[in-house]
């Protein structure tokens, strides 16, 4: 619990105290680093033009800060592909990269290839469908790894609060976040609790890091980086940036479903990996939530006692009472 | 390209929409980032937030707002005799809850108010960047300037707040509108705008207000409308009445009277007072006028040398001029006497509609024209008070 709150302070920040583009860029030139930026796409001709637009403009013409800038595409029928290489983007199909190990369609199999097929220390994963793109969504994230050398994962989260309010209200994820990862990561890894959005699909990493770890080609990607990062490097070498208001397409509670059940499968197979379903641990009690007071974000922890009463036809009075032979 | 040395010869100006064509993204960028902020007019302070931080990346002179909220600043000159002004109106017509998001297609921008005039605005922040990448340097002093409440009711009160207010002022002044390309204004016609609301009084008649204001149409079409002088009225909206059936309660016109005098103006608008009285006899009818928009009339002969100029640039660029002379955002400038040039950047489709869009490959002959008349001015700047 302490060291959740710590880590609160330590490694939680907002895309503002990075927008001295300048300094970052100088910071990254010094330390010799590369910064690749992969956006995996399936049919975002409404939205890719923007993105490469402007990270190129701001992030490549007037501050150097990203040093490629690709997407890659799962198969889309749309003008997705004409569209980002019209606007400068380099552009791959993900079928065409390590072709020896076919071909999987999912976001997470963009993701993996990207590490073969970039070049940069630094990846920063952004999703394509982002309608209120800026580039604090790349700066944001690669800020902290910029800055301090020990950070390996940063991950974005959003919708920051009425800062001018001294109202306190509730913060976190969406629906799957707050209904299903909270309640997991309480139970089984309750450090990982302090990722406001643990789902998020933007998120920038040390390729000493995405090399070494699996990825699930679906759904689950997400939720498995954060366990196989906390359970090697431990919660400091995560961050999390807050990106303010991010605008997007609102999934149905049918696809939702599908989402939990591909989390779901993740989320065991790491358990059983680790020896953690043969022999469970003692279920924690402490549900972890967070609320946003001010500026601050801070942990509410719910204590649950889910008891259980034996059937009634344990119970001798009962029994008793229905006429029914004592046990 | 260095071009601070000697006149800058025509010739070379055909060359600038290729070299600009290269940098696109970055006004695109700036239109995008721009144009998804809100901004109706009064309401324009996240827009012109915006503006002024990316001012003051740029590392530009002077940035700040000044009291009615326009964004200004100064791109200095190498030998800073004079100013010209560089100036886009920021607000849009549409309100904050509208969709403000932008869609990039290989040939098009997408988006509310990406016509009119978040281009002009995106120019305002790009130019700086291109005159650097191309090795420009002006010698006179470039005052930028995002100026607020300009449209409709608003009256341009910002561009006239900061002419009436500015302690530099401007030898001439470029205005950016994000299109028609090929549009060169210099001239405004004196211009009044107003709205005739009616409203009955029920417990003193059955009347509607919609035939009160039928019969003010009827009386302002016998309006003498002095053809030589090219004096216009347009009739512009009309709303009233709250349900099909019952007879309107209140109800309003909004309409322009335009001419090249000023006087006449003035007589129409006397005349126009005078058929409002008349009508106001009727029992439980008040009526009354309210200005909505005002404009001078004034600005550059056909012939003047800044005219020829951006003629010249135009027909270099092989862009189609476009008739119209007269805009009202010419008038203020009129009335500081200050030489004042607006420019259409590209071509545009649906402008105020939802599916408002422009286009992108004429966007680098629209930077070009401004460059270039940007460029001929400076070396000649003594030119502009002729």
């Amino acid at each position: 619990m302490q060291n959740i709150n710590n880590w609160l302070q330590t490694n939680t920040f907002h895309h503002s105290q990075f927008e001295d583009l300048k300094r970052l860029v100088e910071a990254k030139e010094k330390q010799n680093l590369t910064i690749s930026v992969c956006i995996p796409t399936l049919n975002e001709e409404k939205t890719i033009g923007k993105e490469i637009v402007i990270f190129r403009s701001e992030l490549m013409e007037q501050y150097p800060l990203i040093d490629e800038l690709a997407v890659i595409d799962s198969g889309s029928t749309d003008r997705t592909l004409e569209v980002a290489a019209s606007f400068g983007a380099d552009v791959y199909l993900s079928a065409e990269i390590l072709p020896r190990w076919g071909f999987k369609r999912g976001k997470g199999e963009n993701l993996w290839k990207a590490i073969y097929q970039l070049k940069g220390d630094i990846i920063v994963y952004v999703d394509a469908d982002i309608k209120n793109i800026h580039p604090r969504f790349v700066y944001g994230l690669v800020a902290p790894l910029i800055f301090r050398p020990e950070i390996k994962y940063v991950k974005a989260f959003y919708d920051r609060p009425l800062a001018l309010s001294d109202q306190i209200r509730p913060s976190g994820g969406g629906r799957v976040t707050e209904i299903l990862i909270r309640p997991l990561f309480s139970l089984f890894f309750p450090e990982l609790t302090a990722l406001i959005q643990p789902l998020s699909g933007e998120y920038a990493v040390r390729r000493e890091v995405l090399e070494s770890i699996p990825f699930p080609i679906g759904y689950g990607v997400e939720t498995s980086h954060l366990i196989d990062v906390y359970s090697d490097w431990g919660l400091e070498a995560l961050a999390q940036t807050d990106l303010d208001k991010r605008v997007h397409r609102h999934q149905s509670t049918r696809d939702l479903g599908k989402m939990a059940f591909g989390i779901l499968r993740v989320f065991f197979k790491r358990l059983k990996e680790k020896g953690m379903l043969e022999c469970l641990p003692e279920l924690s009690y402490y549900l972890r939530q967070f609320q946003v007071k001010k500026d601050t974000y801070e942990q509410i922890v719910y204590e649950i006692f889910e008891e259980e009463r034996p059937p009634m036809l344990q119970v001798p009075e009962y029994r008793e009472k229905m006429g029914l032979n004592p046990l | 390209m260095a071009t601070t040395q000697g006149t800058y010869p025509l010739e070379r100006i055909t060359n600038l929409a290729r070299k600009v064509e290269q940098y696109r993204e970055i006004l695109l960028s700036n239109l995008v980032l721009v144009g998804e902020i809100p901004a109706p007019s009064g309401q324009e302070e996240e827009r012109i937030n915006f503006i002024l931080e990316k001012f003051l990346q740029l590392g530009l002179e002077n940035c700040a707002t000044d009291e009615i909220g326009n964004a200004v600043a100064i791109l200095p000159g190498s030998k800073r005799k004079h100013s010209i002004l560089l100036t886009a109106h920021v607000d849009v017509p549409f309100e904050i809850t509208a969709n403000h998001t932008y869609t990039l297609e290989e040939n098009k921008v997408w988006g509310i108010g990406v016509a009119d005039n978040s281009l002009g605005v995106a120019t305002l922040l790009s130019l700086p960047i291109f005159l650097k990448k191309l090795n420009i340097t002006l010698e006179n002093d470039l005052i930028l300037l995002g100026a607020v409440k300009s449209l409709e009711q608003s009256n341009q009160e910002g561009l006239k707040f900061f002419l009436a207010n500015t302690q530099k002022k401007p030898h001439c002044a470029l205005l950016l509108e994000g299109s028609p390309l090929g549009r060169l204004n210099f001239r405004s016609m004196s211009t009044f705008g107003g709205q005739i609301t009616c409203q009955i009084n029920r417990r003193l008649s059955e009347a509607s207000a919609i035939e009160m204001i039928c019969q003010i149409i009827q009386s302002l079409k016998t309006l003498p409308l002095a053809e030589e002088e090219h004096t216009v009225l347009t009739l512009g909206s009309i709303e009233g009445g709250a349900s099909y059936k019952y007879p309107a309660r209140s109800c309003n016109l909004k309409f322009q009277i335009r001419s090249n005098s000023d006087q006449t103006i003035k007589n129409l608008i006397q005349k126009i007072y005078q058929i409002l009285d008349n009508i106001s006899q009727h029992p439980g009818l008040s009526v009354h006028l309210k200005t909505i928009a005002t404009s001078i009339a004034g600005g550059l002969n056909s012939s003047h040398p800044l005219v020829l100029k951006a003629r010249n640039i135009q027909e270099k660029l092989d862009i189609t001029p476009q008739d119209n002379i007269y805009s009202p955002v010419i008038s203020p400038f009129v009335e500081h006497n200050i030489p004042a040039l607006c420019l259409g950047l590209t071509n545009a489709d649906n402008l105020h509609y939802l599916d408002e869009y422009i286009e992108i490959e004429p966007c680098s002959k629209g930077l070009a024209q401004l460059i270039g008349l940007l460029l001929l001015i400076d070396k000649e700047i003594d030119l502009c008070r002729t």
